[in-house]
């Protein structure tokens, strides 16, 4: 299992090769990637095999008393800062740490990634750019596997700026549009206001347990080393990172305007590198989060809350299709993050697993429509199931498995996050969680019958069915939408269900309580239908509902002015401040500190050449007068 | 025999005359044979002070007269030099006023 590091190093190394090589490459390189990624998902097969016949007596192995799970540790020493031994340098490891959830994150990111590129053969063809791109998402799954394996939080960090940076090259793929350059500016900046607590939540962390190791941390909070004051507010900065990569409120502003991107691209972030590190790192990091009384808990609820509240809503009004899908995107983050904070750590990951797979096939099947229709906006759509039937069946299936229909992947996920919210919080919780379930199935009900049932349009006539190329990674992820929930189960056998392999504190198996999951399907198959009659049939009509919360309407189609508000504060207070430090900057720090000794300096030689008159009498003077002087000095300090 | 302060009075006054002519002549022939004057007052002030300095009158070393001899030899060196100089000076400027030479200034 140490050799796991080998799953990012194959696709660190083919990023610069294509760089470098691409032009002399066939397919400029393209395949060298691809190559790498699934390398990297072969070895994940070795890596979950040998974790699997692994025992807490298999080298680097041991029961963590956190979590409960076999979780086997490999560093190496990475450089010492100071002298070794001595009062306060510090030695510093890079190492993999590996247990389920690193295995979870590492299948989910390798299959994801090495759908998307393979999609991304036929929907970049043609591009400038071709060889890039595709070193660039290399660079991108290598920082993701990276922050996955990291086992201090160091090199977790060093990572998580890495996917912070890919993310910004590729949303801004297309740089020569401004709405490219700017939806990547918003994109790397949001996500800096939350880097800078994870940051200060690392160096916390560091000062108080005196290493970057994660284990040393958990190991602190158990045996009560780190005090609950700094446990919890190291897990509160911790988060803050987490918000501003996972798209929370009020840090989700530049998700949906990431949609500029490439749409392969949107498939990966949603799914399987971007946003899910901040819900990765909360899982990480549980041990710090559910320390003492677990308030960091009850904030991360809450923020999970709102955010999937909030974000379901204006997914319902959105009529860009990509749009609609972002806003899903941060509703199920939402969700995740709700998970988490009611101790549904199984759920909240199973989630972003079952999700991963339903939004990557709905992205790339977004994409398939747009790469034949040209168009984006859900109204120029419609009837595309008669044109691409292939692309329909799989956005259907991604949209029921989002929508919580069972069998599919994300009704099961879902229903285990209503289990963990209804068992730990109270019932306020429960009761917008399951409104959040059903706008996701109304949302999701809407894209789907908006752009593929109803009449065909005639501008669309000439749409066609994508290439194998594209149509072959969503079979594969439709058939994952559709499959995946069946590991959530008790198979007879040794096989316990995902419960038992990815737990915190004890394992448990599949369970299911009955009135939940008989509410969640009734109101997932009622909102299905519901949309089927407005956007299909017609025979409901939303006139009525619209003229009389016009006030509301208004302010979700304007996404609750998060982004008047940014640009306000950014206006109003950050450039007002900007300017005064500008002019500190000018008046202060140039003109008084740096011009300052420059201009003394020049004033005094000025004065000081007036000696030099040229005349002889003047210097002889001088050395005479200075003769005596000195005379007079040794003669006084002789006597 | 003469007593010491006698043979340093007379050095200082030559070295004084020298002193007020390097300062106060405008011609640099001039300023150089001045030059030469506190040259050798300092030479007086060696040899007189090498010859007393047991008291009696007697060579006790010969210090004082190896630096005298040793300045006389540079002083030759550096008249030769200045004359050279002021010759090129005049050539140039065709004058050997120094307040006139002044282009080394600010």
């Amino acid at each position: 299992m140490d050799w796991a590091w080998l799953i990012p190093v194959f696709s660190f190394a083919a990023a610069p090769l294509i760089v470098v090589f691409g032009k002399y490459l066939p397919g400029k390189g393209s395949w060298l990637s691809i190559l790498a990624i699934g390398g990297g998902f072969v070895v994940f097969w070795f890596v979950l095999g040998s974790w699997l016949g692994a025992n807490s007596g298999t080298s680097g192995c041991f029961t963590s008393e956190n979590t409960g799970l076999l979780t086997c540790d490999y560093e190496r020493s990475w450089f010492n800062a100071g002298v070794v031994g001595a009062v306060g340098s510090v030695s510093l490891h890079w190492g993999i740490l590996i247990d389920p959830l690193t295995i979870a994150m590492l299948g989910l990111v390798t299959f994801v990634a090495l759908m998307v590129q393979i999609y991304s053969l036929a929907y970049m063809k043609g591009d400038p750019r071709f060889g890039w791109y595709f070193a660039v998402h290399s660079l991108f799954a290598a920082a993701m596997l990276t922050l996955v394996l990291a086992d201090n939080f160091l090199l977790l960090y060093v990572a998580w700026e890495l996917v912070g940076i890919c993310s910004y090259l590729l949303i801004g793929f297309w740089h020569e549009r401004p709405k490219a350059r700017e939806a990547a500016k918003k994109a790397f900046i949001v996500t800096r206001i939350g880097d800078v607590g994870l940051l200060v939540g690392i160096l916390l962390i560091w000062r108080e347990v005196g290493s970057f190791s994660m284990l040393d941390a958990f190991e602190a909070v158990r045996t009560g080393a780190m005090s609950e004051g700094v446990a919890t507010a190291s897990a509160l900065l911790l988060f803050l990172g987490a918000m501003g990569k996972s798209a929370q409120v009020p840090f989700h502003v530049w998700l949906p305007d990431a949609m500029e991107g490439p749409t392969p691209v949107s498939a990966l972030i949603h799914a399987a590198t971007m946003v899910i590190a901040g819900v990765f790192l909360v899982a990480r990091t549980f041990p710090l989060f559910e320390a003492y009384d677990a308030d960091p808990l009850i904030v991360v609820s809450i923020v999970g809350l709102v955010t999937a509240l909030g974000a379901a809503t204006i997914a319902l009004v959105s009529t860009d299709l990509k749009r609609i899908l972002a806003y899903s995107t941060i509703s199920h983050l939402g969700l995740m993050m709700l998970s988490l904070g009611a101790f549904g750590y199984t759920a909240a990951i199973f989630h972003l697993m079952a999700h991963g797979f339903s939004k990557a096939l709905l992205f790339l099947g977004a994409g398939s429509v747009l790469h034949s229709t040209e168009f984006q906006e859900t109204g120029d759509m419609g009837g595309l199931r008669k044109v691409m039937p292939v692309t329909a069946i799989v956005f259907s299936i991604g949209a029921l498995s989002l929508g919580g229909i069972p069998i599919l992947a994300g009704f099961w996920s879902k229903d285990e996050i209503l289990v963990a919210v209804s068992d730990n919080r109270n019932v306020t919780f429960i009761v917008l969680t399951l409104f959040t379930a059903l706008l996701s199935a109304l949302y999701m009900g809407r894209a789907m019958f908006l752009v593929f049932f109803g009449p065909l349009k005639d501008q669309n006539s000439q749409a066609h069915e994508s290439p194998i190329a594209m149509t072959l990674p969503m079979v594969l992820l439709g058939v994952l939408a559709l499959g995946f929930g069946l590991i959530s189960f008790n198979w007879p056998g040794s096989f316990g269900g995902f419960g038992t392999f990815l737990f915190f504190g004890h394992g448990e198996g599949f369970h299911f309580e009955v009135w939940l999951g008989v509410l969640s399907i009734v109101m997932a198959v009622a909102a299905f239908v519901v949309a089927y009659q407005i956007y299909v049939r017609g025979s409901i009509s939303l006139e009525g509902v619209r003229s009389r919360n016009a006030g509301f309407l208004k302010v979700v189609e304007n996404k609750y002015y998060f982004d008047e508000v940014y640009q306000w504060t950014v206006d109003r207070v950050v450039l007002v401040f900007s300017r005064f430090i500008a002019f500190f900057d000018r008046a202060i720090v140039n003109d008084i500190m740096v011009n300052g000794p420059a201009d003394m300096t020049r004033r005094f030689g000025v004065l000081l050449r007036l000696h030099v008159t040229g005349h002889v009498y003047s210097y002889t003077l001088g050395m005479a007068l200075g003769s005596i002087g000195l005379g007079i000095f040794v003669w006084l300090r002789v006597v | 025999m003469v007593d010491l302060v006698y043979f340093q009075l007379l050095s200082a006054a030559l070295f004084v005359i020298g002193l007020y002519g390097v300062m106060a002549r405008r011609s640099a022939v001039l300023i150089v044979m001045s030059i030469e004057l506190m040259l050798n007052a300092v030479n007086i002030n060696l040899i007189a002070a090498a010859s007393h300095l047991d008291g009696t009158g007697k060579f006790a070393n010969f210090d004082g007269q190896l630096i005298a001899i040793f300045i006389i030899t540079v002083a030759a060196a550096e008249v030769g030099l200045a004359l050279a100089i002021i010759l090129r000076m005049f050539r140039n400027r065709s004058t050997v006023n120094v307040d006139e030479i002044n282009m080394m200034r600010w």
